[in-house]
């Protein structure tokens, strides 16, 4: 892990110098030249679907505002290859609603592209759809992934997020690397697929560290709980040495809160693969230090040396007096890689790239976005770090952050190829 | 007996703000036969208004520890809108088919959650760790925090006092009155509007309290009202619609239900609910307590 996590600075040391000054420069560049030769005037049309309400509301949200950040920045700068941006947006709601969403922004609106969607169920309706309308679709976080499973292994226009378990499998890692003489574990996960996917994945992983680890109680506590009270008495009762968690939303500070009132969390060690997600309620009143706090693909203390991420931090704080969470990086990078693939065709074609085009200059890019060099594979699922990390108190705010920050890569948690049975590869592992 | 003592503390303290909800929901249905489904949304603003006010009492350099006295304060003075909505919206769905009550009560729920994420944004919101300030108590052997008793007490006094003015004081006689036989009771003079205004405030009061009292243990996300209402309808159908003494053991049922089944079968735990409400329907299908009376 230390010599990952080393040769990751080194990486991103000259990243950031070279890559994400580069991309500023090569921006100022394009927005100074006055027209692209066989590029329309008319503005570049970019669909967006934020979950705005629900459970979803809260990254939901930090998704919009991000792609609205981006597009006011990107606008200002001149646009993509002189044409301007112009943004429309219908929400996330159900499967069937996304379904007739995305069709009304390819067909009515004639977007260029389509950015969001968070949930899976409805990644999985929405994939098939854009590879049949043949319409970009870049996914913030739904994946079309049946439990571990990917459905669309091969795809043309539909770009997906990670795995649904890259972060259980991170917590994982950490729980063997922090803990390693624990017995006992317990889950406590939300029921539907992600939550039964990163309880699979946790188990699995942390069992091939830890043959001799028994896990002793599995609740399922329905998405949008608002009150663990009852199942933080069944986890008193179980006694576990460590809980794991992959709660994302609201339910991670009221699941601290309820469990420091009991005082829970004294003796027994605990791993948030998730909880980064609503970081910044996570007080330092009733969050304890050293338990597994996960913050996803992107953290936003990682680094000063990153100038992407400082400026973004700087900005959204200052917008929304808020820090941001994952989601904003996912949402800043599925534009960067769509920017970046078109001005990759147009330097090669000398025109305004088709949507064809435009997934083929997609598949294998990479990126600078507010969490570091990001990108796509060639089975266009999106690579990034995750970041993890033990909990402090050791910061100005009055929440709880990280140290030390392990960054896990897309090597050590995420399966080699979107056909890849997660399990299998697993258990090719070294321990 | 720490394990059946932690899991049953928890189930009254999870039944005691149900109660409160569903309290509301029957003062209302049994008096103004309108089936509110804003009382979760109540609930849900009496949750964001506690922190606000606290917050601020908080900030105003007073003891931490006297914080569950501005939190009260802050449940009870947004009753307010209670007369706001009745007046404004929801008298014009008296004696109209349930199916208009039902989606104006639903409307004012997505009002509600909208209002919310527009003033508080959809980041979930805590007083942070304030509950602590009381500490834990222990209970052979068992842990249990003190601020969830203080809301376990709160209900109960709350539940004796709308039971002592339902039955001991001329407004309570009235609702009775109105609740049994609204015509008879408007034609002995009784000032119906009034009355409907005051019961709805007091439906409005119970769950803007409920989500005060509760707000300090927990978290408040803009949603949490609608997660209430499917709980509160539950211990309406095994309590009996309209009756106070349903929602009362109503709610101990499907609180302390709840977290048994999270102790032993944790993948019953809605099951078990459902199977409570479907055998109450078949056997008593107008509840333990049921009939339109509060």
């Amino acid at each position: 892990m230390e010599k990952t996590r080393r040769e990751f600075v080194k990486l991103v040391g000259g990243a950031a110098l070279g890559a994400g000054v580069m991309l500023a420069g090569r921006g100022k560049a394009r927005a100074q030249a006055k027209s692209f030769k066989g590029v329309p005037s008319e503005p570049v049309k970019i669909g967006a679907m934020p979950g705005l309400t629900g459970v979803i509301a809260v990254p939901g949200t930090a998704a919009w505002r991000t792609t609205q950040m981006w597009v006011d920045e990107v606008n200002a700068a001149g646009g993509i290859l002189g044409r301007k941006i112009e943004l429309f947006m219908e929400e996330e709601t159900s499967a069937k609603d996304c379904v007739e969403r995305f069709r009304k922004l390819t067909l009515e609106k004639k977007c260029d592209v389509i950015v969001g969607l968070m949930s899976t169920g409805n990644g999985l309706a929405v994939g098939p759809l854009a590879e049949e309308l043949g319409q970009l679709w870049l996914s913030w976080d739904a994946t079309t992934q049946k439990g571990v499973e990917e459905t669309m292994p091969k795809t043309k226009f539909v770009f997906r997020s990670t795995d649904n378990e890259a972060e259980a499998i991170g917590g994982a890692i950490l729980t063997a690397k922090f803990f390693p003489n624990i017995k006992t574990v317990a889950g406590i996960n939300n029921d539907y697929s992600y939550g039964r996917d990163c309880w699979d994945s946790y188990q699995a992983v942390l069992k091939h560290f830890n043959p001799n680890v028994k896990f002793v109680e599995a609740l399922w506590p329905k998405l949008g709980e608002t009150d663990f009270t009852s199942h933080i008495a069944a986890l008193k009762k179980a006694n576990p040495d460590l809980i794991m968690t992959s709660f994302w939303s609201g339910d991670v500070p009221i699941l601290m809160k309820q469990a420091a009132a009991v005082g829970l969390f004294k003796k027994t060690k605990a791993c948030f693969t998730t909880g980064g997600g609503a970081h910044y309620t996570l007080k330092k009143e009733f969050t304890p230090e050293g338990l597994i706090l996960g913050y996803n693909s992107m953290y936003f203390k990682w680094t000063d040396t990153w100038p992407l991420l400082k400026k973004f931090v700087k900005s959204y704080y200052e917008k929304y007096k808020e820090y941001p969470v994952y989601e904003c990086d996912h949402a800043y990078f599925v534009l960067q890689a769509y920017k970046a693939a078109v001005e990759k065709c147009y330097d090669l074609l000398g025109k305004w790239p088709t949507k064809e085009e435009i997934g083929k200059a997609l598949s294998g890019i990479e990126v600078p976005s507010i969490s570091g060099l990001r990108g796509y594979r060639d089975d266009n699922i999106m690579t990034c770090n995750f970041f993890q990390g033990l909990t402090t108190h050791k910061n100005p705010y009055d929440f709880v952050t990280i140290s030390p920050i392990e960054v896990l890569t897309p090597v050590q948690i995420m399966k080699p190829t979107a056909g890849a049975k997660l399990y299998d590869w697993i258990k090719g592992w070294k321990s | 007996m720490e394990t059946i003592l932690n899991i049953l503390f928890s189930g009254v303290f999870n039944a005691s703000t149900l109660f409160l909800v569903a309290a509301g929901l029957q003062v209302v249905f049994g008096v103004q036969k309108v089936f509110n489904l804003a009382c979760g949304s109540f609930y849900a603003l009496g949750a964001y208004f506690g922190i606000v006010v606290v917050k601020s009492f908080v900030a105003g350099g007073f003891p931490k520890p006297l914080f569950i006295a501005p939190l009260i304060g802050a449940g009870l003075l947004l009753g307010f809108i209670g007369p706001i909505f009745e007046r404004g919206l929801i008298k014009f769905v008296y004696g109209r088919d349930e199916t208009f009550q039902l989606l104006l009560t639903f409307a004012i729920v997505m009002m509600i959650e909208d209002v919310i994420k527009f003033i508080w944004g959809t980041s979930p919101q805590t007083m942070g760790g304030i509950d602590l300030v009381y500490g834990q108590l222990n209970v052979l052997g068992a842990t249990v925090p003190v601020y969830n008793l203080i809301v376990i007490l709160c209900s109960l006094i709350i539940a004796a006092l709308i039971g002592y003015i339902l039955l001991n004081t001329k407004f309570g006689r009235i609702i009775r009155a109105t609740a049994d036989k609204r015509e008879m009771s408007e034609a002995l003079g009784i000032n119906m509007t009034l009355v409907y205004v005051k019961v709805f405030t007091l439906g409005t009061v119970l769950g803007t309290l409920g989500g005060a009292l509760v707000i300090p243990a927990t978290a408040a996300v803009s949603e949490m009202g609608v997660e209430l209402i499917v709980l509160a309808f539950a211990v309406v159908v095994i309590g009996g619609l309209g009756s106070m003494k349903g929602a009362f053991i109503g709610a101990l049922i499907v609180g302390v239900l709840k977290s048994i089944a999270i102790s032993t079968y944790p993948e019953l735990e809605m099951l078990t609910i459902y199977i409570i409400v479907i055998a109450v329907l078949v056997i008593k299908p107008q509840g333990l307590f049921g009939g339109a009376r509060v």
